[in-house]
């Protein structure tokens, strides 16, 4: 054991409550940090997680035209103004999904595509009528680029995948309805045509606007309900490393000339809010650690102060300027390893009993019990705030006290 | 002794000396010239005072020759080592390795017991392992009468006892030269004759060189060698009765 953290380890329990009460502000700042962390996280991925299962990483939907002016252009008499781009001309849908379809899997980082040809239809039960939005989905193709599966609540894919006239809807939608699995529903696409559908099963994705505004069918059957027998109105595009998402969508849209969105732009709004309330709470709850940090330099400077004899002596043994330093920092350092893996555990025990508590929210999202993401990086952040904090904290004491001249103080002892 | 009246004496026994050694205290109209050409000698075996009254400069000499304090002018030699040009890591060093201090207030940790205050300059060291070290210090400790007060916490002692456990502490790297700050000064008169016994009879057996600050007249003629300090300067050296 290194000399300076073998006085060190004697030292600490030097002031004990005022060092047991910063060790304490410690470990909550680091609790409190990777439980409020994992909670906003929890309910971000939840989101994400919502985001990419319903329309995947990237969504490839209308086509576009870029128009150009010539070169040079002459306007006015004398004037001359040089070619640039003008806004787009867009062509709803995608008129041949199969081609598209098949250059988009040509990259490695995309595992999977669907084609959805979305519109809108009158959902008519023996209760009441209303519009909603419908999705043609080719079942084999969507259930591996969603996670549609993993969203019924209620009946089974199997059914609907052998009724061509099978329908699955929302759990809100279904619920407004009244209408439940193995009902028979009406369906009133663009030509007012009344065509019956079977409700195979109720999806719930946490997200109330799709739950309630949303059903899916047959891509057939939409195409006839919708009055579009060909083409689709959007791909869905599933991704190995959704995270890459944005730089592929930029180079499909330049690709295919087809408009292409990642998540994080289709989210944009969200993903900010749950970012700033992140930060923010990463900010507060940093603050405790800091207070900590700030009764750690406290601690340490009086330390130095009262033991400024004990450190002339030490220098007269032979122990160097850095040594002295070390004492210090080596407290610090034990202060921030203890307070961190303490602080780790009881974040651990406070993140559990939180992802225990039951909540009924129903909106943006809908849960039924609080959302934690559980992450290393938290109890690395966390513990690295720490560090730092602490380590300033112990190093302007620890220096003070390596550069005090050992024969001022002998001088000033009473010799 | 000082120079003038060593110069017969080999480098060997001479395990440290300064020669023409200035310093100065303080900064502009406050500046004291506290040390004025000291030059001294100690010779391994023997116990030097100085002796001379409060401000003369006695403790300032201490301190630059046990390399705690850099002179303004002059030389410090340990060994045959000069240390100017040595780094004040390089000074702790040799400081740790040969040189012992004792102060009158004894400076013990009250965090540690007797034992574990005489093994902190052991583990500066890091000759020993853990055991040996252990094994010293209780042999330290032995010698200066402390053998059954080995794990007793150093506040628990007396102040005689926390002095003798200050000179073990000193002992501890086996050190060629002891400095001793009014080491009695602090201490009843029995137990500053144990401490001033105890010293010189370590520097009897182990042919260490001891220089020691004294006010104390009797301390002082027990001494080998009686330096007298006035003004910064060294103006007289004598013998004392142990010679």
């Amino acid at each position: 054991m290194p000399p300076p953290l073998y006085i060190a380890m004697r030292f600490i329990g030097y002031r004990k409550k005022a060092i047991l009460l910063s060790l304490t502000g410690v470990i909550l700042g680091v609790a409190f940090y990777i439980c409020a962390q994992a909670q906003t996280q929890g309910f971000e991925r939840f989101f994400i997680k919502g985001a990419l299962g319903t329309s995947g990483a990237i969504v490839i939907g209308n086509r576009f035209q870029t128009l150009h002016t010539d070169i040079l252009d002459r306007g006015a008499p004398g004037m001359l103004s040089i070619g640039h781009e003008k806004p787009r001309k867009f062509y709803e849908g995608i008129n041949d999904p199969e081609r598209i379809m098949r250059v988009v899997n040509e990259f490695s980082n995309v595992a999977t595509c669907a084609p959805v040809l979305e519109g809108s239809a009158a959902l008519a039960t023996d209760f009441r009528q209303e519009v909603f939005r419908v999705q043609g989905i080719d079942l084999t193709l969507h259930l591996k680029a969603s996670t549609l599966r993993e969203q019924i609540v209620n009946g089974s894919i199997e059914d609907f995948q052998v009724k061509p006239f099978g329908l699955i809807l929302g759990y809100e939608l279904a619920d407004k309805m009244r209408t439940r699995v193995g009902h028979d529903v009406g369906l009133i696409g663009l030509d007012g045509e009344h065509r019956t559908f079977r409700v195979c099963a109720v999806f719930q994705t946490g997200n109330l606007f799709i739950d309630e505004k949303y059903g899916y069918v047959h891509l057939k059957a939409a195409q006839s309900l919708l009055q579009r027998p060909y083409g689709v109105s959007h791909l869905m595009v599933k991704l190995r490393d959704p995270s890459r998402a944005p730089a592929l969508a930029t180079h499909l849209e330049q690709l295919l000339q087809h408009r292409a969105r990642s998540w994080q732009d289709r989210e944009r709004g969200s993903l900010q809010i749950f970012n700033l309330i992140r930060i923010s709470a990463a900010i507060t709850v940093s603050t405790i650690i800091l207070l900590a940090g700030f009764g750690i330099f406290n601690i340490l400077t009086l330390m130095v102060m009262d033991k400024v004899r004990e450190i002339a002596v030490l220098r007269s043994m032979g122990y160097r300027r850095a040594d002295i330093s070390a004492i210090f920092l080596w407290q610090g350092f034990l202060v921030a390893l203890i307070g961190s893996l303490l602080g780790c555990v009881l974040g651990a025990a406070l993140t559990y009993g939180v992802s225990q508590i039951p909540v009924d929210i129903k909106g943006f999202l809908s849960t039924k019990r609080f959302l934690v993401h559980w992450s290393g990086t938290d109890y690395l952040t966390a513990t690295a705030i720490a560090f730092v904090a602490i380590f300033l904290a112990s190093y302007f004491p620890s220096r003070r006290a390596a550069r005090l001249a050992p024969v001022d103080i002998l001088r000033g002892s009473g010799q | 002794m000082s120079m003038n009246a060593t110069a017969s004496v080999s480098s060997a026994d001479v395990p440290l000396q300064c020669n023409d050694i200035q310093r100065y205290l303080g900064e502009a109209e406050s500046r004291v010239h506290v040390l004025r050409g000291v030059s001294l000698q100690l010779q391994s075996g023997c116990v030097h005072a100085i002796v001379g009254p409060s401000g003369c400069g006695k403790s300032s000499l201490l301190y630059v020759m046990g390399l705690l304090d850099r002179p303004d002018g002059g030389r410090i030699t340990l060994g045959s080592e000069a240390v100017e040009g040595l780094t004040d890591d390089q000074v702790s060093r040799r400081r740790n390795e040969h040189i012992g201090f004792v102060f009158q207030f004894h400076f013990l940790m009250h965090e540690f017991t007797a034992q574990e205050n005489v093994m902190i300059p052991m583990r500066r060291l890091g000759r020993l392992n853990t055991r040996e070290m252990q094994e010293r210090a209780a042999m330290l400790l032995e010698m200066v009468g402390l053998g059954d007060k080995v794990r007793r916490n150093s506040q628990h002692l007396s102040g005689g006892e926390q002095q003798r456990v200050a000179i073990a502490r000193s002992l501890a790297n086996d050190p060629r030269v002891l400095l001793a700050d009014e080491p009695t000064g602090n201490l009843d008169t029995a137990n500053s004759e144990r401490v001033f016994h105890l010293l010189t009879e370590l520097v009897r057996r182990q042919r260490k060189a001891l220089l020691l600050v004294t006010h104390n007249p009797q301390v002082a003629e027990a001494s080998d060698w009686i330096h007298e300090m006035k003004d910064g300067q060294l103006i007289a050296c004598t013998a004392g009765r142990l010679r």
